[in-house]
């Protein structure tokens, strides 16, 4: 790199560095600003409903009491909580989902016998298992948990189902020319094939999941141990919703989390490989 | 790397809510090893489904039909079909595509990435071996398809109209190249199609089959000197020729169903 390196000068006249720059723009940003200005006008909408019902806490208080709620630990203790059940009770429920829409949507028999009880499985609120599961396996953990999990299959093993019915066949008479069968087959071009299906339902499954938990802390607050069913029975015994308001304030944004790392991530990825993005100038 | 292929007595026909309809009459077809044959006829005459009898994707209801003496009990790696439309794997890099079908065989990994590498840069890709099929012009993921199927070194290759979504300059530029590569691998080729110059360009032979049921009316030997391209005098004589005998079989009428009837195609 010294200056007498003599083909230097001319190699940095060649190539000036200009189209890699003026080519960036053209890549998608992520732009905070849609979202934020989006955040404001319901902040807004909120004081204005809690100045006009005084009951409601305003997002003053709310925020106050969130700040409290970091302080003294509670905070981290219910988001990470919600999420090591969650995170248990889904990767449970993906599992027995896309294992059973797998099966199901590769065998017309098993079909026509298990399709119907899954749909009306899945038409039915979870929750109502709630009281059942509670005096059978007794009020803990493990009994919202398995309602939880077991609440979300239907849906995702229905999506499955669907998105592996969707293949386009030629997709696997191609797997099949190329010599793959059976579960070999199944697992490098219908699996892969109907990926975008299944994504669709562990989506559905994630907030049915979630409806159910909090459906079993209203039930009781002893059932899922992530501490939202506390501030359940607190705001029920003071009439104070300002830690009610904090508490649903962290569930709305440890959802927004899950979907913008999780879901939205995963659909956006699968959608640029298979060009499903519109590579024109909208990009 | 090639067999031959025998048609004896084979049909096929389809059963739907209780009517049954013959797709292919009994064909009697003797295809050499390292033969490259066209066959040519209008829609629903049982072209498609002569293929699908060698690739292993359907049985014949009566006859039989062998690969190098060895009677077709289902789909295998020895015989590729190629399709009209690319049939590439959407998620997978055309290398991955290609790879596919290696992985499949048991390949081992080293020889499988060179054998991915030198067939797509033998059908001119190398240069697009890292994209998706959704990035590759119609004739590429052709050509990607053509990689993917002769790599598996193929002792016969099924070709289902596979140029015939292409543009005009991007067939003909694979009708060079697929010549070449067939001279290059002695693979027998059946080649499927419903362009009457393409297959005279193609064939060693060109198997004209007339529809309702499916049947071969006539075979016409192609010995025009070889590479051929679609606007050569001879091309376009015996391609006229071929023609008339299609064009007469649908004027006596004898197999052609009436309009209007199931089946019917005008050409």
């Amino acid at each position: 790199m010294s200056a007498s390196d003599a083909p230097a000068p001319p190699r940095e006249a060649s190539t000036p560095p200009a189209p890699s720059v003026a080519s960036r723009p053209l890549r998608p940003r992520f732009s905070a600003l849609p979202a934020t200005v989006t955040g404001l006008i319901l902040a807004t909408a909120w004081w204005l409903a809690s100045v006009l019902a005084p009951a409601l806490p305003g997002p003053g208080a709310t925020g106050h009491a969130l700040w409290d709620m970091g302080l003294d630990g509670t905070l981290v203790s219910i988001v990470w909580r919600t999420a090591a059940f969650m995170g248990i009770c889904f990767a449970v429920a993906a599992l027995l989902g896309v294992t059973g829409g797998l099966v199901i949507g590769m065998s017309r028999g098993l079909d026509r016998g298990l399709s119907p009880y899954l749909a009306a499985l899945q038409g039915m609120p979870t929750s109502m298992w709630i009281p059942v599961a509670a005096i059978v396996l007794g009020t803990d953990v493990w009994s919202l948990g398995a309602v939880v999990a077991l609440g979300a299959v239907p849906a995702i093993g229905l999506s499955t189902r669907t998105a592996v019915r969707n293949v386009p066949p030629l997709l696997v008479r191609a797997g099949r020319t190329l010599g793959e069968s059976g579960w070999s087959l199944t697992r490098r071009v219908v699996l892969p094939a109907a990926l975008p299906g299944i994504v669709s339902g562990l989506e559905l499954g994630w907030s049915i999941a979630f409806r159910c938990l909090v459906a079993g802390e209203i039930f009781s607050g002893a059932l899922s141990g992530t501490g939202i069913g506390e501030v359940i029975g607190r705001a029920r015994a003071t009439g104070d919703l300002t830690e009610m308001m904090a508490t649903v304030v962290i569930v709305l944004l440890f959802s927004v989390t899950v979907d913008r790392a999780v879901f939205a991530r995963a659909q956006s990825r699968l959608r640029v490989n298979r060009g499903l993005v519109d590579g024109g100038l909208s990009r | 790397m090639s067999a031959a292929v025998r048609f004896d007595g084979a049909s096929q026909g389809f059963s739907r809510r209780g009517s049954h309809r013959s797709a292919l009459a009994e064909v009697t077809l003797d295809i050499g090893a390292g033969e490259f044959v066209s066959i040519v006829g209008p829609s629903g005459c049982g072209k498609s489904t002569l293929l699908d009898l060698v690739a292993g994707h359907a049985r014949p209801a009566t006859g039989s039909v062998t690969v190098g003496g060895q009677p077709v009990t289902g789909p295998g790696p020895d015989r590729m079909l190629v399709f009209q439309e690319h049939a590439l794997f959407p998620w997978l890099t055309v290398t991955q595509n290609v790879e596919f079908g290696l992985r499949a065989a048991r390949v081992a990994e080293g020889e499988r990435a060179a054998r991915a590498a030198e067939w797509i840069a033998r059908v001119g890709l190398a240069d697009a071996a890292h994209l998706h099929p959704h990035e590759l012009s119609g004739g590429m993921r052709q050509r990607a398809a053509l990689a993917r199927a002769f790599s598996l070194r193929p002792r016969v290759l099924l070709m289902d109209e596979p140029f015939s979504a292409l543009d005009a300059p991007s067939r003909d530029r694979l009708h060079v190249e697929l010549q070449d590569l067939w001279r290059e691998t002695g693979t027998t080729i059946i080649f499927v199609t419903h362009n009457v110059r393409e297959a005279v360009v193609l064939g060693d032979r060109v198997i004209v089959m007339s529809s309702g049921p499916g049947r071969v009316i006539a075979e016409v030997p192609v010995t025009i000197a070889r590479p051929r391209v679609v606007e050569s005098r001879r091309v376009v004589d015996l391609a006229q020729h071929v023609r008339g005998l299609l064009d007469e079989a649908d004027q006596m009428g004898i197999s052609a169903p009436r309009e209007g009837k199931d089946g019917y195609v005008s050409i």
